[in-house]
């Protein structure tokens, strides 16, 4: 069973912004496909900036596959926006995302070897977690159009593939012992 | 219980159907190459496990939203990336036998197995 991870003050930041599933504000479907696609943007967002600043295989490996799946996910999510013809909302979620995100990167660069590694790793095994609980409890059941209920199943799988790789990826460089 | 003629009749059809399909799995058994379909779905190769003889085709289609590949273990193969809806496939060598053990090269959690037999009394 995959443990919740207690992050460290100085990741609270990171999960600060992103509520728990619990305390989600209600968002419409254009809201949530804003959420959605703004939550695999930042973790690209953190894959690039995880290749341009770690050696460790276990990181820039999974950054490269961050980097890929992240990618075709919001590629599929585009793809699906144009079928439907609308336009997704900003709201209050993707913005604290994105300002959580610009704090996070921000501290990122000040960290090298182990220390970003670690500080890499844990935040996304904590962010895939707040992500998953938020996307299956609170997404999927408010949203009312099949497709996109659809999508965000399908890229919850994947998501979750990314948790276990995250949880194997902290064991392996041994941030939590 | 149905002991009428048209009972009787749909036994007869069903039992030469049943006949019909059976030749056709012995003689496709030994009636040259086939090809062998395997599913890329939620993370998983469906079936796992496939068994298949020298000279057939594995084929590997994704059905998931993330890229995947089917890249033998030791790396003597590789499908190359596979985004949604690809298929990529490998053809068994003539010589080959025993256990092929392959993975996702992205997501190497993600194993399958390919069993390759011979016809060989």
């Amino acid at each position: 069973m995959l443990k919740f991870v207690t992050p460290p003050l100085a990741l609270a930041a990171a999960f600060a912004t992103f509520p728990a599933p619990a305390q989600v504000p209600d968002l419409n479907d254009l809201e949530i496909a804003h959420a959605a696609y703004t939550a695999g943007g930042i973790d690209i967002r953190y894959a690039h900036l995880a290749m341009a600043l770690s050696e460790a295989p276990a990181v820039r490996d999974f950054a490269a596959v961050m980097l890929r799946d992240h990618s075709a996910v919001n590629e599929a999510a585009g793809a699906l926006i144009q079928d439907l013809g609308v336009t997704p909302q900003d709201n209050a979620l993707s913005q604290a995302l994105l300002a959580g995100a610009a704090d996070n990167i921000d501290r990122f660069r000040t960290l090298d070897g182990a220390a970003f590694d670690c500080a890499y790793a844990e935040n996304e095994l904590g962010y895939h977690q707040v992500v998953n609980r938020t996307v299956s409890e609170n997404f999927i059941p408010a949203v009312t159009v099949a497709p996109l209920r659809d999508l965000l199943a399908e890229a919850l799988v994947t998501f979750r593939a990314h948790e276990a790789h995250a949880e194997r990826m902290v064991a392996e460089l041994g941030c939590d012992s | 219980m149905n002991t009428g003629r048209s009972g009787l009749a749909g036994g007869v059809l069903r039992g030469a159907a049943l006949a019909f399909v059976l030749v056709m799995q012995q003689a496709a058994a030994h009636d040259g190459p086939h090809t062998h379909r395997v599913h890329i779905e939620d993370f998983a190769f469906v079936p796992a496990t496939i068994t298949v003889r020298p000279g057939d085709t594995v084929e590997w289609i994704n059905d998931d939203i993330a890229p995947h590949t089917a890249t033998a273990g030791d790396g003597s193969w590789d499908t190359g990336l596979l985004s949604t809806g690809s298929v990529g496939s490998i053809v068994i060598g003539a010589d080959t036998t025993g256990r092929i053990d392959y993975i996702c090269a992205f997501h190497p959690h993600m194993r399958g197995v390919i069993v390759v037999e011979r016809d060989d009394p």
